[in-house]
Parts: structure tokens; C-alpha cells; sequence
């Protein structure tokens, strides 16, 4: 028995596949290496690290590779590399405010607690290509060295305070801790349905596409359903954290590494809640992605805001995974043939019977 | 002692046996269980993403490689055809991580997966269907909100699927429902019956043989055991109505009572084509 000998189908199939390997491997270009990909690309590795849900760079160099560059499909090779591992336990948590910050701004303030501190950011520079050789580049930063950090120093730079604690100070912030969902919902082993537990929601948000949360962020702003809030960032930060896990000996905490994370506060007003405080939501996703970060931090506070009165945590939770929308769009190239058969048949009921009438 | 973590590690292996940790495996077969104790019942699981993108199989590609072993031999369908191209490609992927035989022949298989069919010939005991399921949910046209389905299948409460199965009759003159028809389950659960076509739920009640229903995407797995009701929706006076075309014939093999698909230009075929093959060989 063994190999079932299926003709026609898996020939295709196998054709299609070599089509693919062969263009991509013999392309006259060099080889893309997963260094360059990291170094070069390094937006788009972190993208894919964000929504594949795991923190690999290497792994995601070499899928967005494998992908021709198709971040969705580098995602999914990601993704479905991560269900293969087994699950042997889970970090102690980490405090955020642990972060090692390589870039932060804060909106709210002109002279924010700690600095501002612009890092690497193409914010305020015109988008304009630049049509200069390799060569001409690489001189002209040679030729200037590098400009001087500027930050507007005031605490410690590494590890500022945050806007909130001073917010909090002055009891001027809601308070949103909910000691009901002391545990972070893992939604890599539960799945998550509305109502879902903050956490569950945080986690979604995190895995999250990017174009998926900018266009649900974007559908409250000019959609039929706009809430049109526009709030304010308390914190912008990209940096790193710490992993720790819990020594098996001494139990004690030992950092095994780090990760890269965007983070994000927003500062929103509470609609019939509290007049006298505003609300905060939260963004924290992997890698350097501030787009979707603060998309996250919106729809967090969005979702809170609308206390389950209209369908949006459904439709933000339940729509937001670029892996899921995506595979289910394409899904409709598969043969439909024995469905649709059935459907032709039911037209043609529908016409009897009218013609009985 | 540095060398004993190697070890305990053992030869190093991109993919395990059956693609996923054996944890999530059994995770999976806890919620299949679940499923068979309660028929119909969508049970909720931690689905994992697959090497297949979501929509393709990955609900279906999970509880096979949960529930399958070294004896297994698994036969994989599209649309009633072993060499549909997404059938390959799962067959494929079952094959290559687990190193299970494959078959095409159905009274062979000891799994068969599935999308939108049910295999022509009947079905024996210890067999399992394990069919892709792409919309578990039946109520969704008629409740959009998921904590609402949720109450209604708990309270048995299917009022609303009658009267819109109602207003498609006045309407329409006929139930206008294609394929993926609702049913009763064991006199309790009303689920989506995968998308199979209509022609395909008598095989379901009162089966030999286990139907496990995968969605992946939607995280939900349910099941109909062996010797159980399935019951398609309809009214006293209104029999239910499968597909036929009067006069329609397998070209290949003759077969009236099969489901056939059309080949524009050149009339009917069966869609289970192992079922017609053989019959072809018989006569």
C-alpha cells in the first residue's frame, strides 16, 4: 500500500512546488542572508516576529526568505513552526517599566519625566527616495560621523518614569487593575471568546496584523460606526526586556535573554464613566512596530469604553489575525466544485417551484 | 555532566512525529473525547496554526495527526477526489511527519479526511470521517453575536433557525439551504454539517462509523459517534430534498445514486472517485 499513487493532483502540485523553489533558489541575484535580512530588513523581520508570536529573528529572516518577501506567509511559516514546540512552562512576569529604551517620546508633555528621546526614526524626515549609489551612502556617513545623541536629559535615560505614575499622582487616572484575571490568559492553548478577560484580549491585540488593527483603529475614526476619539500618547517607547525564567534549583529568576518590544500608553477620556479621569490603554507588541503598537493601545481602550453595547470586541477580536483572515480569503481558490454543484441545483428548485405556483 | 542535556535532548529533529508536541496532541484527543461524549456540542480548543494556512484544513489536519498511529492508514478527499490538489498536499504532510500508510481505497482507511464530502460507499465501525469544517457555527445566519449562539445552543433554543427555515419555504417555494445543512444531533445540538452536500447527511445518522469535525480557524471541534440521530431540519409536511438531477448519470460508470458533479459539455460524473473507479473494475 503504503504512498498512495495519486495521479494527476500531486503531480500538479509537485510541479507547482519545484516552479516556486527553482525561481527563487536560481534567481541571478545573490543569496539573501539571514544577517542581511536582520540587518537590512529589520522592520520586516520584526513584523513577522510580532505577528508570527515568536521572538526568533534568524527563524524569521529565513521565512520571509522561504516567502519571497509575502510577510503574512513568513508569519504563518513562523507560526506553524511555533505549535511544534512543547509548551515547558511559563516566564515569571516581567515589569515593563524594566525596559531598556532605544527610542521614547511622549506627547503629552514638552518636558515629560526622563527624556525624549527621538532614536531611530524616520518621523520627521521627508520621504524622499534616495537616488544615491551604495557607494555615495556609505562615504557620505563615513564623511560625517555620527550626530551627537540630543535628548532632553532629565532622570534616568535608560529607565524613564512614566507618564502615568505622574497622572497617578495626581489622581487623575481611573484605576483598571482587575484582580479577577490574575493570570494571563494564554491563548496559544485556550481559545478566546467574548467577553474575553482583558489579558485574552492584550495577547490577540499582540499577535495581531498590523494593516488589521491600523484599518479597525481607522474604522472608529471614519467608519459608519465612528467613535471618532482621538486620544493622546502618554508613551511611545521601542527598547528591550528581559526574559527570566525560574531557576529549576535555586528558584530563583535568571535572565535567559532578551526581547525587542514597541510599548505604548494612551491617554483617552471616559465616556459616561468618570469626568474627573482619564482612561489608559495598552500596547506592548514584539519588535520594533509602532503602528500596530498604538493601534493596540486604542482598541484596548476602545474595547473597554464600549462595554460589550456594540459587536466591536467580536469584531476586533475575532478578525484581527492576519494569519486567519488571510488563509480564509485564499481558501476560496480550492476546488468548490462539489458545493457549488449543490447550489446550481437548489437555483434550479427555486425555478420549479416558482413555475408549480 | 554538560554532555547528559545533549543527551536527554536526543538527536535533534525539526518536526516531531505528527508535526505537533505530543501536550497539544493530547489536549486534542481531550477535546475530541469531550466531543464524542457530546454530540454535536462545538467544543472549544486551543487550536494550533499548521504548516496549512487557516481555511485550509488545518482544523482537519489537527485531529488527524492527534488520533492517528504507527497502524493507521489514512485516506485524504477534496471534494470526493484523492488527487484534489489541497487532498495531495494534506496527504502529504500526514504522511511525511507521521510515516502512516495512505490509501486511496476507502475500506481500507482506518481515517478518512475530508473536505465537503462523505465517502460514497457506507462506512464501518472503527472507521473515522474526520471532515474540514470551515463555519462551525449553524446559528450564525440568524445570530451574529458569539456569546448569544452560545446561550441558544445551551438552552436548545432553535427557534430562530425554524423560522427562518420557514420564511426561506413561503418565500422561496423550497428550503433554499445548499450544502452544510443544519442538523439535529442526538435530538440536542443543531450543528453545521461541515459543507457537505445535502446528499451526504443521511450518512450520518445512525452511522457505523466516528465523524470528528475539525475547524481550526475557529477553534471548535465536534463530533457525531457511532449509532447516533442526525436529523436534517426540516418540516412534518416538507421532506427533506437531496441533490438530483433528473436524468443524470455517471458517465464513467453509470452510477444514478451517487452524487455527480457536472462536466460542462460532457454530462455527470461521480464526485467520490475512488467509489467510481471501483465500480468501473467490478463491471
Amino acid at each position: 500500500m503504503g504512498y498512495a499513487a495519486v495521479k494527476g493532483g500531486l503531480e500538479a502540485v509537485l510541479a507547482a512546488e519545484d516552479l516556486v523553489r527553482r525561481l527563487r533558489v536560481t534567481d541571478g541575484s545573490r543569496w539573501l542572508e539571514d544577517d542581511q535580512l536582520g540587518g537590512r530588513l529589520r522592520l520586516a523581520v520584526d513584523r513577522v516576529q510580532g505577528e508570527g508570536g515568536l521572538w526568533a529573528p534568524e527563524l524569521a529572516a529565513a521565512a520571509i526568505r522561504q516567502a519571497e518577501g509575502d510577510l503574512i506567509e513568513a508569519a504563518q511559516l513562523v507560526r506553524s513552526y511555533r505549535s511544534t514546540l512543547p509548551r515547558l512552562g511559563y516566564t515569571p512576569p516581567v515589569d515593563a517599566d524594566e525596559i531598556r529604551v532605544a527610542r521614547r517620546v511622549v506627547p503629552a508633555y514638552r518636558t515629560p519625566p526622563g527624556p525624549q528621546l527621538l532614536g531611530r526614526t524616520l518621523d520627521y524626515t521627508g520621504r524622499l527616495i534616495d537616488f544615491s549609489s551604495e557607494a555615495a551612502q556609505r562615504a557620505a556617513v563615513r564623511s560625517n560621523g555620527p550626530t551627537a545623541a540630543v535628548t532632553g536629559q532629565n532622570g534616568d535615560a535608560q529607565h524613564p518614569r512614566r507618564l502615568l505614575h505622574l497622572l497617578r499622582e495626581r489622581d487623575l487616572l481611573v484605576e483598571r487593575g482587575d484582580h479577577s484575571d490574575p493570570d494571563p490568559f494564554d491563548i496559544t492553548r485556550r481559545p478566546v471568546t467574548v467577553p474575553a478577560p482583558r489579558s485574552a484580549r492584550l495577547a490577540v491585540l499582540a499577535l495581531g496584523e498590523t494593516g488589521a488593527l491600523v484599518n479597525l483603529w481607522y474604522q472608529g475614526i471614519r467608519g459608519p460606526n465612528a467613535y471618532a476619539h482621538e486620544l493622546t500618547l502618554g508613551e511611545v517607547r521601542t527598547g528591550t526586556l528581559p526574559v527570566r525564567v525560574t531557576h529549576p534549583r535555586t528558584g530563583r529568576p535568571v535572565t535567559v535573554g532578551r526581547v525587542g518590544v514597541t510599548e505604548i500608553e494612551s491617554i483617552d477620556d471616559i465616556r459616561d464613566g468618570d469626568p474627573a479621569r482619564f482612561d489608559a490603554g495598552y500596547g506592548l507588541v514584539l519588535g520594533h512596530n509602532e503602528r500596530k503598537a498604538i493601534a493596540m493601545a486604542a482598541l484596548d481602550v476602545a474595547i473597554e469604553r464600549d462595554r460589550g453595547r456594540t459587536p466591536l470586541e467580536q469584531s476586533v477580536l475575532q478578525t484581527c489575525d492576519g494569519l486567519d483572515a488571510s488563509g480564509f480569503l485564499e481558501h476560496l481558490k480550492l476546488p468548490h466544485y462539489v458545493t457549488f454543484r449543490s447550489m446550481i441545483e437548489r437555483k434550479e428548485a427555486v425555478r420549479a417551484a416558482g413555475e408549480r405556483a | 555532566m554538560t554532555a547528559a542535556i545533549e543527551d536527554l535532548l536526543g538527536p535533534a529533529a525539526p518536526y516531531s512525529w505528527g508535526f505537533l508536541d505530543e501536550q497539544s496532541k493530547r489536549e486534542i484527543r481531550r477535546a475530541i473525547l469531550t466531543a464524542v461524549a457530546v454530540p454535536g456540542y462545538q467544543v472549544p480548543f486551543g487550536s494550533r496554526e499548521m504548516p496549512v494556512a487557516r481555511g485550509w484544513g488545518s482544523g482537519g489536519l489537527q485531529v488527524t495527526l492527534a488520533i492517528a498511529g504507527e497502524a493507521d492508514v489514512v485516506k485524504v478527499i477534496d471534494q470526493g477526489d484523492d488527487a484534489g490538489v489541497n487532498a495531495v498536499n494534506l496527504r502529504r504532510l500526514i504522511a511525511s511527519t507521521t510515516g502512516v500508510a495512505t490509501t486511496t481505497d476507502a475500506r481500507e482507511a482506518t481515517i478518512v479526511q475530508t473536505r465537503h464530502r462523505v465517502p460514497e460507499g457506507p462506512m464501518r465501525a472503527g472507521q473515522v470521517l474526520v471532515l474540514q469544517v470551515p463555519v462551525p457555527e449553524p446559528l450564525r445566519a440568524v445570530e451574529r453575536g458569539e456569546a448569544e449562539q452560545r446561550q441558544l445552543h445551551a438552552e436548545g433554543d432553535y427557534a430562530r433557525m425554524w423560522v427562518s427555515l420557514y420564511e426561506d419555504l413561503v418565500r422561496h417555494g423550497v428550503i433554499t439551504c445548499t450544502t452544510g445543512y443544519p442538523c439535529l444531533v442526538g435530538g440536542r445540538y443543531v450543528i453545521a454539517t461541515s459543507p457537505i452536500p445535502r446528499w451526504d447527511c443521511p450518512k450520518l445518522h445512525q452511522s457505523e462509523h466516528l465523524s470528528v469535525f475539525g475547524a481550526g480557524r475557529e477553534k471548535r471541534i465536534y463530533a457525531i459517534p457511532p449509532h447516533t440521530d442526525v436529523e436534517p431540519l426540516t418540516f412534518e409536511d416538507v421532506p427533506f430534498e437531496v441533490e438530483r438531477t433528473p436524468g443524470a448519470a455517471c458517465v464513467l460508470c453509470g452510477a444514478v445514486e451517487a452524487y455527480l458533479v457536472e462536466v460542462p459539455g460532457r454530462g455527470w460524473v461521480c464526485s467520490d472517485t475512488d467509489w467510481c473507479a471501483r465500480r468501473r473494475r467490478a463491471s
